[in-house]
């Protein structure tokens, strides 16, 4: 069944991921609920460890045989938790594809580029070779890959880590997928290279009307590319909004600390990183209360005690998770304490 | 091009050092007079037997200086003159006990190779597969067993189980029977060879296996679609056979040793035997063409397996 642009294509109700190990068992993803409409581009944003590659590969179904998924993921009005990957495999590649970190690592290398991009459609468009062969040239062309010809016959060590990374999206577009996953797409990649990739995926985005997430750890890499942004936190969704408000009035704590923790370009030269100080929680034994209170400079008794329940903010679309978010006279009291004392910085100036 | 000079420099160099270690030991440890003449070497009473003995060394060149023997035999050898075969009546041509020795040894080598490999691949894939399941467990407990049981053990349970109880296969191999006869008879020999072979492939490609599982490509093949089976087959195994081709042209080598005693339990009278009773009799033409035959098999072997990198991984073509 084919969406509609515009329509909801993906809903997740209270998706939880967990991984059985000798430790215990560690809640990965840990009651995640959004939705996302066909043609929109969402970005899940946190530190490794946060979940956030996990919650992508748990929506696609791609995970080890020591996950345990419970939850709903509807895809395409289907319920799609539960199904076999002998089921899920003629979504993978066709309705739903993924473009991974690594460029260099996620292409056979003893495997033709030409034979890498031909493989999804002849399994799931049954096109002959001429027909796969022509396809493929003409996705090579749609990712700006110059003299595209000759690229089929050539392997993945013959080419340089952004067009790799080029050749994967070609393959992840491929089948016309309505749903495209990007898991830090740029993160290996060289600085200049980082902004096409993305402004291709974006590009494609539109042109197919196709739904993306952008998995990332960099606020920046989200700001500019999607229209939706989860910050994850402890396997948990802590903020949800359209990108716009969020930069404008971000209401977490760890939100306003990702932020804090992009360098700026009005920074005098040599000044600190600001960092999160402490670890990302353990998944096995999540503190009690707010994941983060034990690292939030603005934790009060309450928060390690209770865990504050997702909250919606003055804006539609928008919510959070905090007793004592940015905003509140609890908040800002605090904050004006830790700028006396010189441990926050002053600004709070947000980025748009 | 340039390294495939160096190759051969290198096999010739092999072939040359091993001739010699096996040409000087032969002459150093025994009487080479003694050998060819017998109990006639030590005559020196009568001028008949002094005679018999200036003969026999003018023949085999046993006056000249151990390096010019060398020299000698050597040139000789190249052009495929491997001399006579000593202590036997009418000192027939090494040659010919090669000619009907090699055939059957070569025989049997490839059939273990062939039950190896056809055994070990299938088996590595399905191991890999469902890895540290029981079933994956018990399988690397048969393989320990294959690898620890001496083969001369493994021969005797083969012929017990395939021959005496089930009556499959002969237990006699008859060189004069016709060839797919021949072939019927050789399995026993072949599966008492392979099965520690396909053991020992098995345990490295499943292992190399379930780290090439766990590369980014082939989570990029499942998320393409790609079945189960055919990531396994189209995207794992090719990565994986590397360890297993250098392993497979090492323990040719030791296949052929591995061939001596297989020729013994099951009587075939082949290279293997023929090494053993030249060694015996201290018949070193023989010793010497054997154990150079051997060795070139082996360079042989380990330049194949060189070319077969090349033919599988792109990245080795090109540098």
């Amino acid at each position: 069944m084919r969406v509609e642009a515009g329509a909801v294509l993906l809903e997740l109700d209270d998706l939880k991921t967990h991984f059985k190990t000798e430790r215990g068992l560690v809640r990965a993803v840990d009651g995640v609920t959004l939705k996302l409409r066909r043609g929109e581009s969402l970005g899940v944003v946190g530190e490794s460890g946060s979940g956030k590659t996990v919650l992508s590969r748990s929506i696609m179904g791609l995970l080890p045989s020591t996950a345990v998924r419970h939850g709903s993921v509807r895809f395409a009005g289907q319920e799609i938790q539960g199904m076999s990957s002998k089921q899920m495999r003629h979504l993978w590649g066709a309705e739903m594809s993924m473009v991974f970190q690594n460029p260099l690592n996620s292409l056979n290398p003893l495997m033709k580029i030409g034979k890498q991009i031909v493989e999804p459609l002849k399994l799931h468009l049954g096109m002959d070779k001429d027909n796969a062969r022509a396809t493929a040239v003409q996705l090579l062309r749609d990712v700006r890959i110059p003299e595209a010809e000759r690229r089929l016959n050539q392997y993945p060590h013959e080419l340089s880590g952004g067009m790799r990374q080029r050749v994967m999206i070609a393959i992840a577009l491929a089948c016309g997928p309505t749903l495209l996953f990007a898991d830090e797409p740029t993160t290996a990649l060289d600085v200049t290279v980082q902004a096409q990739i993305l402004d291709l995926i974006n590009e494609q985005r539109r042109d197919r009307d196709m739904s993306v997430i952008l998995v990332t750890h960099d606020l920046g890499v989200v700001a500019g590319h999607t229209d939706q942004i989860a910050v994850m936190y402890g396997g948990k969704l802590v903020e949800y909004a359209p990108t716009k408000i969020l930069f404008a009035d971000m209401k977490m704590p760890y939100t306003k600390s990702l932020m804090r923790s992009i360098p700026k370009m009005a920074d005098p030269s040599h000044s600190r990183l600001a960092t999160i100080p402490g670890r990302p929680p353990d998944l096995v034994n999540p503190p009690k209360g707010c994941n983060f209170a034990p690292r939030c400079a603005y934790a009060q008794d309450r928060c390690h005690v209770e865990e504050p329940p997702l909250t919606e903010a003055k804006d539609a679309g928008h919510v959070f998770a905090c007793w004592y978010p940015v905003g509140s006279p609890e908040f800002e009291r605090k904050d004006a304490e830790l700028q006396e004392q010189g441990i926050m910085p002053a600004d709070s100036a947000a980025v748009s | 091009m340039r390294y495939w000079l160096q190759r051969l420099g290198a096999a010739l160099a092999l072939l040359l050092a091993v001739s010699m270690l096996t040409f000087g030991a032969m002459n150093l440890l025994g009487d080479p007079l003694f050998n060819i003449l017998g109990p006639a070497a030590s005559d020196t009473s009568t001028e008949e037997g002094r005679q018999i003995i200036a003969d026999a060394k003018a023949e085999y060149n046993l006056d000249e200086p151990l390096p010019v023997r060398y020299v000698k035999w050597g040139s000789a050898f190249v052009t495929g003159d491997f001399g006579v075969q000593f202590s036997v009546d009418g000192q027939p041509p090494v040659a010919d006990l090669i000619k009907e020795r090699l055939p059957r040894t070569l025989m049997l080598l490839i059939m273990a190779q062939l039950i190896a490999v056809t055994l070990a691949i299938p088996w590595a894939l399905w191991s890999a597969s469902r890895a540290d399941s029981v079933v994956d467990k018990m399988s690397t407990a048969t393989t320990f067993l294959f690898i620890a049981l001496p083969n001369f053990a493994l021969a005797v349970l083969i012929k017990y189980v395939l021959s005496i109880k089930f009556e499959i296969f002969p237990l006699i191999f008859n060189a004069a029977d016709p060839f797919w006869t021949r072939v019927w008879q050789m399995v026993m020999p072949a599966l008492t060879l392979g099965l520690p072979a396909a053991a020992v492939y098995q345990r490295l490609l499943r292992t190399d296996l379930i780290t090439t599982l766990q590369e980014d490509f082939i989570l990029t093949a499942r998320a393409k679609g790609v079945s189960r089976r055919n990531v396994l087959f189209k995207h794992a195994l090719r990565p994986s056979l590397f360890s297993f081709i250098t392993i497979f042209g090492i323990t040719t080598g030791a296949l052929i040793g591995g061939a001596l005693v297989v020729e013994q339990v099951f009587i075939i009278p082949g290279l293997g035997s023929a090494i053993v009773e030249a060694i015996l009799r201290e018949d070193f033409p023989v010793v010497l063409a054997i154990v150079m035959l051997v060795t070139a098999a082996f360079v042989v072997i380990n330049v194949i397996v060189d070319l077969v990198y090349s033919l599988i991984d792109p990245r080795v073509r090109a540098s």
